[in-house]
């Protein structure tokens, strides 16, 4: 008998496990759950935005910066900073504040924004933005609605750089050291912002909740509660999307397809500022004559790939950059050509360099796409003499590879298969190419020490006439394609699902999550 | 007695030194550091400001000091704190997680041993009839079953077609806490860990019932006019039990990769999603902590195994 009861109750609260399921979810509170990290713009499980390299679509919606690019992408508006002048010389950029509050209650003043700049500037706090901010000579705050930053010597980027800093509450963070704040709890458990909603807790790896700000500036959110959920793999939110339980996520681009056709999702496409490259480790013999990595260009047939591989969501690139006002007139389209790929081979001597011998290919993309682009590519290769071996690794193991100080062992990375950001800012570029830019100073992992090309690099970044900034962009462009630091490929669209029952809900594929004017506090739900 | 649970206490201590060195070294030796895993190539930053935070974070150090700074640590009770989670304490962390991985892996075990003993007891008995070959075919689909596409077929089946279960998470985000929530969240990934073992006990029980019930003991049972329920139940199986229950003692060990699996695809907040992440990342001190963990309970279980054999088994020299 007591057998028998123990069986009933078991099986009773077992399908007393299965029937909630949908009441569980029928929360009261009008609740938007998405996968805010998911993809290469998100930062899972990291808080703390003075060290983050990306993840700034959910960080931006409890923190905010001064200034921030619009959701297109094609200019940068004030935000905490209502409006902002330059003045002539560059040296000096005067922001006026918006009245707004911390979610603490506290009044949000120039102080706070004076304390973030020199908090972002100071390397003991671990922060990511000190080198490139370093040009900041002083931070003025006459009065509580206004700041003064005063430079050493002109940064045509520095708006973009604070386009990603968060502005941090200085009565909530001066008292903390900030050798302490690397290692703080501060950011995920009790972290104070100034956006339209307000931390309320992180589920440790899970998720992390949000409350509506009753008292944004912008107005109350329409939702009551924003919730970002963590997930192994897009794999895993794509099937959490479908499920009904979340209404967002990033999407690989086989995923956006099958998403297309299906009315109760809509799919959101857009550039994603990253140029797609073959890096050509310039310490390495094989890659230091000019003709051999024109071979590669007209090897590899950019179009197939980007019509069988992307369905055409994607723009070949002659130089690092895609963006018509940054692309000059007459530059060498590299066409597919691999009978000319082979005579340029072989008058550089290809068969005595290098022969058939074996060289790497290492990557970081680990898609499935990613690993046809690299199958195509070494077929393609392969047809004119050049026996390239795929290698996927890690993120972690990829930098580890190529960061390396001093001596890095050359041959575990020939040739790389890699990404680098390419907009909005154009300047993205210049630390994966400028011969200033070599480990440990920067990213020119490939260790690139063309004259010419840093020259036009260290113009365009100092160029203070703003009528001539992209003139001399497109010079960076004619001397990237002419000189071919890198066998530069395309820049590939990426892509977010959405579910139907959203409105005003606004995503844009940035590089590093942004952040972009996405206005959560507009977001709404059926 | 007391000596020897001394001696091998002080021995277990040694092998967790050893362990802790062993990880350490390991972890230096694969490429790529916790910095290197905040890197996101595709966005450019200054190899400075890395540096900055490597020393920030004490990763410049020469490695015995760094190893030293940690053992001193770790031996008051402090295994210091997740680089990638923003400070949060490891031990902690490590702690909340056994008893999700211990709740999905005796929850799958649970059913997969009540399932695959009686699919055994029942293809035993219907030797060779219809249901026994079904039953057969059905365990050997499910023993060559790879972890990876039973776990997503169910997820995609279950969870995306028919809504049965939650996609992923051990209770929905947001809600407040619940038994039946997580009880809902468990069931799937629970179930699908239990395939590959239910499969395999079914396969050795009716193996080791159909060889007991031609023992003499069982005639002998059944002439004595015993019910042939009764035979089957109270005579053969107990007896049949022994492999199965060996069986089920080794599988343990292969259930806590299946978890780690499904912990992986589940997103349930496990020790297996714990370290996966945390290699992924390289945050070493969680490696550390987590790995130290599991050598403890390890240990622990050994010790305990060797003074119940020396209680059980007086043959055995402890002195």
């Amino acid at each position: 008998m007591r057998i028998r009861t123990l069986a009933f109750s078991i099986a009773g609260l077992l399908l007393a496990g299965i029937g909630p399921v949908t009441s569980v979810q029928a929360q009261s509170a009008k609740t938007i759950a998405g996968g805010f990290d998911v993809g290469p713009g998100g930062f899972p499980k990291n808080f703390n935005p003075l060290v983050a390299t990306g993840g700034y679509t959910w960080l931006s919606t409890y923190f905010e910066p001064l200034v921030i690019f619009n959701a297109g992408l094609t200019e940068i508006e004030g935000d905490l900073a209502k409006d902002y002048k330059i003045s002539d010389d560059q040296l000096s950029y005067t922001f006026n504040l918006v009245n707004e509050t911390w979610h603490d209650g506290n009044p949000f003043t120039s102080k706070d924004v004076k304390f973030t700049l020199e908090l972002a500037k100071n390397k003991a706090s671990g922060s990511l933005f000190a080198a490139r901010l370093a040009n900041i000579a002083s931070v003025e705050a006459p009065d509580d609605r206004t700041v003064v930053v005063k430079l050493s010597k002109p940064n045509g980027s520095l708006l973009s750089i604070l386009s990603q800093l968060m502005i941090l509450p200085e009565h909530a963070l001066a008292a903390l050291p900030p050798e302490s704040l690397a290692t703080s709890t501060w950011w995920s458990t009790t972290p104070v912002g100034t956006g339209p909603f307000k931390f309320n807790r992180y589920v440790t790896d899970q998720y992390v909740e949000l409350a509506a700000d009753d008292d944004y500036r912008g107005g109350r959110p329409k939702v009551d509660v924003l919730i970002n959920r963590y997930f192994e793999s897009p794999a895993a939110a794509v099937a959490a999307l479908r499920a009904g339980e979340i209404q967002f996520t990033y999407v690989e681009p086989d995923d956006a397809g099958s998403f297309k056709t299906d009315s109760n999702f809509k799919v959101i496409e857009g550039a994603s500022y990253v140029v797609n490259y073959i890096g050509l480790n310039q310490k390495v013999d094989l890659f230091k004559d000019i003709r051999v990595r024109q071979a590669i260009m007209y090897a590899i047939d950019r179009n197939a790939i980007i019509d069988s591989l992307y369905s055409g969501a994607a723009k070949p690139a002659n130089c690092g950059y895609v963006a018509p006002h940054l692309v000059p007139e007459g530059l060498e389209p590299y066409a597919y050509d691999p009978a000319k790929a082979k005579a340029l081979l072989t008058e550089a001597g290809w068969d005595k360099l290098n022969g058939d011998k074996p060289i790497t290919l290492l990557t970081y993309y680990g898609s499935p796409q990613a690993a046809n682009v690299m199958a195509a590519i070494q077929s393609m290769l392969a047809e004119v003499g050049i026996n390239v071996v795929p290698r996927v690794v890690d993120t972690p193991t990829y930098n580890g590879i190529v960061y390396k100080e001093g001596t890095p062992d050359w041959a575990a990375f020939p040739m790389v298969y890699a990404g680098l950001q390419n907009g909005p800012n154009p300047a993205g570029l210049n630390p994966g190419l400028n011969k200033s830019q070599i480990p440990p100073a920067g990213f020119n992992t490939m260790r690139i020490e063309f004259d010419d090309l840093s020259t036009a690099l260290d113009a365009a970044l100092g160029q203070t006439d703003p009528a001539k900034l992209d003139q001399s962009w497109q010079e960076v462009c004619k001397v990237m394609n002419k000189d071919l630091p890198w066998a530069t490929l395309w820049v590939a669209n990426r892509y977010g699902v959405a579910s139907n029952k959203l409105r005003d809900f606004v995503w844009t594929p940035a590089p590093g999550g942004g952040p972009y004017a996405a206005h959560p506090e507009r977001w709404d739900i059926q | 007695m007391l000596s020897f649970i001394a001696r091998r206490s002080a021995t277990g201590l040694l092998m967790l030194v050893a362990l802790s060195v062993l990880i350490f070294i390991l972890l230096r030796l694969a490429p790529g550091d916790p910095i290197d895993a905040y890197i996101n190539p595709s966005v450019p930053m200054s190899a400075s400001d890395l540096e900055g935070l490597r020393e920030r974070l004490g990763l410049d150090r020469p490695l015995p000091v760094q190893y030293l700074a940690w053992l001193g640590a770790a031996l008051s009770g402090d295994f210091g704190f997740s680089i990638q989670r923003s400070g949060v304490a490891v031990l902690p962390l490590v702690m909340e997680r056994i008893g999700p991985t211990a709740l999905l892996m005796g929850t799958g075990l649970a059913i997969a041993i009540v399932l695959g003993i009686s699919a055994g007891i029942f293809s035993a008995v219907r030797r060779n009839a219809p249901s026994d070959i079904a039953l057969s075919v059905l365990s050997f689909v499910g023993i060559s079953s790879p972890a990876f596409l039973t776990a997503l077929l169910g997820l995609y089946f279950f969870s995306v077609l028919l809504r049965w279960a939650p996609s992923g998470g051990m209770q929905t985000a947001g809600a407040p806490f619940s038994t039946t929530d997580v009880l809902a969240h468990l069931i799937l990934p629970a179930c699908l860990l239990s395939i590959g073992h239910a499969a395999l006990i079914m396969r050795y029980m009716r193996a080791s019932l159909l060889e007991v019930l031609n023992q003499d003991y069982v005639r002998t049972a059944r002439a004595k006019g015993v019910r042939e329920f009764w035979v089957i139940i109270k005579h053969a199986t107990r007896n049949a039990l022994l492999p199965v229950i060996t069986l089920i003692g080794s599988t343990v060990g292969i259930a806590i990769g299946g978890a780690i699996f499904l912990e992986s695809v589940f997103n349930w907040p496990g020790m297996g999603l714990l370290l996966v992440n945390a290699v992924g990342t390289r945050d070493y001190p969680v490696i550390m902590g987590a790995t130290l963990v599991i050598g403890v309970c390890v240990i622990l279980v050994n010790l305990l195994t060797d003074v119940v054999y020396a209680v059980v088994d007086p043959r055995i020299q402890v002195a």
